[in-house]
């Protein structure tokens, strides 16, 4: 290691267990993007180029070792044909699922990342993040994971049901999410992301049991994983919010580079269930609304948990909500530069 | 007809917490035969259950799924006990739920709701997308306890810190605010301006169990 290191070199250390200048720090800032730069969620979602405006804007704000092409858990159902209600400042709802209570997944196809909804302004900006970081930055892409795009095809309620009353037919939903997520990935990757992010919050053993987690939805993702290697993935970080100790272990056998722990998770029993994959985490994201305490000391108590370990990223457990406070995000900036000591691999 | 003992309400508790609602409805249909009342059913059988699934219920066990399934189960039976829909006055207290305006995601609301039911108390569900003045008007029309809020989404954390002075505006200062949900949990009560900031469904019924008794204690 020859002087300080890049975003996208620091993270691709930490994966790997090598040697970093300082931990990774990535926060997860999507939407705050927005309203960091002054514009409406609405537009930041629809509109690729400004996506990646913002998310340049935010990586001078904040200096975070990554960026992300990520807009919220609406875009795949609706390039599937779901209708979706905007708003100003908050993520857009379903206002009708793709499918109803009677139908089948196998009536759909998975979407053309190149002509689908909004499906290709996130791969535009994915390959105009790219453009302007080159290798210097961590572009990371983004795509449902199987359970959560399941469930809003359907809706949580219906779906849920679904699983239990059907589960033949519920399958088969699972089926179409995991084909949409690895072409919409492979799409990202070929456009120039690093990384891609599989976010899974409805596999979270708070919304489905562990056993359900192990006998439906690994094997899913262990195939989605294998398929996003071969379409050329550098980095497959596998991010679910929640209590998710009952299912961290599997996230080895899944192929993930790297795992989110959400703050229901203490950084010595992550690191106990995942010893040989990196972990990133696990500030309280909503901590950042209103900051009870400097964020400091628990910044240092973390980052020192890793110290002898390595494979660690410093993140939040969950998405950074748009309207956290920029106060409380350039104090954690700072507890996070502060903290400069090299991780060992 | 003689009582029944506690014994005969066993399968209705194990379909309960199994989440079986075909079954669960079946073992109704036995005991009403047997000559079990709809009131004896409730106390004995699904008040019981739901004690059984708060006892199991810690915040690793806690999902959604099954407290969904359960909750499918015990609605079916009440519907089959009190085919009006709502159950007949107890004595116990009264409580408002809603999600407020800006959050649709109601299935965490809906799931203290049937929790509450279970427990027997009286629940006035507002629905989703509620304006905070339509709750306060509804805690003094219902005389409520407790204003019960639940928010999946951050945005909607100023609209919670509207609903105690929404309530005092009424006159209505004893009414207890409790929030819950994905979102108000990872924040204080300080923070949000309520008494209670639940961390489950049954952590939230515990809290009104305990503010209930209290009350009847006194």
């Amino acid at each position: 290691m020859n002087g300080p290191m890049n975003g996208l070199e620091r993270i691709l250390a930490a994966a790997r267990f090598q040697p970093t200048d300082r931990v990774p720090f990535v926060p997860q800032l999507f939407g705050h993007a927005a309203a960091t730069a002054g514009v409406r969620l609405a537009d930041y979602l629809r509109d690729g180029r400004l996506l990646a405006e913002c998310q340049l804007r935010e990586r001078e704000s904040y200096g975070g070792d990554a960026v992300f092409a990520f807009t919220d858990f609406g875009i795949e159902a609706e390039a599937l044909g779901a209708q979706l209600k905007y708003y100003d400042s908050q993520y857009p709802d379903i206002v009708v699922p793709a499918l109803a209570p009677p139908d089948d997944a196998a009536r759909l196809a998975p979407p053309d990342p190149a002509a689908a909804g909004r499906l290709p302004e996130v791969v535009r900006a994915v390959g105009l993040l790219r453009a302007a970081l080159g290798d210097g930055a961590c572009v990371a892409g983004a795509i449902a994971g199987p359970m959560t795009l399941a469930t809003q095809l359907y809706g949580t309620e219906t779906a849920l049901f679904l699983a239990v009353d059907d589960p033949a037919r519920f399958g088969r939903a699972l089926d179409l999410a995991a084909a949409t997520a690895l072409s919409f990935g492979a799409a990202q990757l070929a456009a120039g992301a690093h990384a891609m992010v599989i976010f899974d919050p409805a596999a979270s053993p708070a919304v489905v049991p562990a056993e359900f987690f192990r006998a439906r939805l690994q094997p899913r993702l262990t195939r989605l994983v294998a398929g996003l290697r071969a379409a050329g993935a550098p980095l497959i970080w596998l991010n679910v919010a929640g209590p998710t100790a009952p299912i961290l272990p599997h996230y080895a056998e899944i192929g993930a580079d790297i795992a989110t722990f959400d703050y229901y998770v203490d950084a010595a029993t992550a690191q106990r269930l995942l010893p040989r994959t990196c972990l990133a985490g696990n500030l309280k994201s909503l901590d950042f609304l209103a900051p009870a305490a400097p964020i400091g000391p628990p910044v240092a108590a973390l980052i020192r948990s890793f110290a002898d370990r390595g494979g660690f990223i410093l993140s939040s457990g969950c998405e950074i909500p748009p309207e956290a406070d920029g106060a409380a995000l350039r104090a954690l900036a700072d507890a996070a530069g502060a903290e400069t000591r090299t991780c060992r691999g | 007809m003689p009582a029944l003992s506690a014994a005969a309400f066993d399968p209705l508790i194990a379909a309960l917490l199994a989440g079986d609602h075909a079954a669960a409805l079946a073992e109704t249909h036995r005991l009403r035969a047997a000559g079990a009342g709809a009131e004896a059913i409730v106390t004995a059988g699904l008040e019981t259950a739901m004690g059984r699934l708060d006892e199991k219920c810690t915040v690793e066990q806690f999902n959604l799924l099954e407290i969904m399934l359960v909750g499918r189960a015990v609605s079916v039976v009440v519907h089959e006990l009190y085919p009006e829909g709502v159950l007949p006055e107890t004595g116990r207290a009264t409580f408002v739920i809603a999600t407020l305006e800006g959050d649709v995601h109601d299935l965490g609301k809906n799931i203290v709701r049937t929790v509450l039911l279970g427990k027997g108390y009286r629940v006035v569900d507002l629905g989703r997308d509620c304006p905070v003045d339509a709750l306060a008007a509804a805690a003094e029309r219902e005389h409520a306890r407790a204003v019960l809020v639940s928010g999946l989404i951050s945005p909607i954390v100023p609209q919670v810190r509207r609903v105690r002075p929404a309530l005092a505006a009424r006159g209505l200062g004893r009414v207890a605010v409790v929030a819950g949900g994905a979102a108000l949990k990872q924040l204080a009560p300080a923070d949000l301006d309520v008494d209670y900031v639940a961390e489950t469904a049954f952590d939230g019924a515990r809290y009104l169990d305990s503010l209930v008794a209290k009350e009847t204690a006194a």
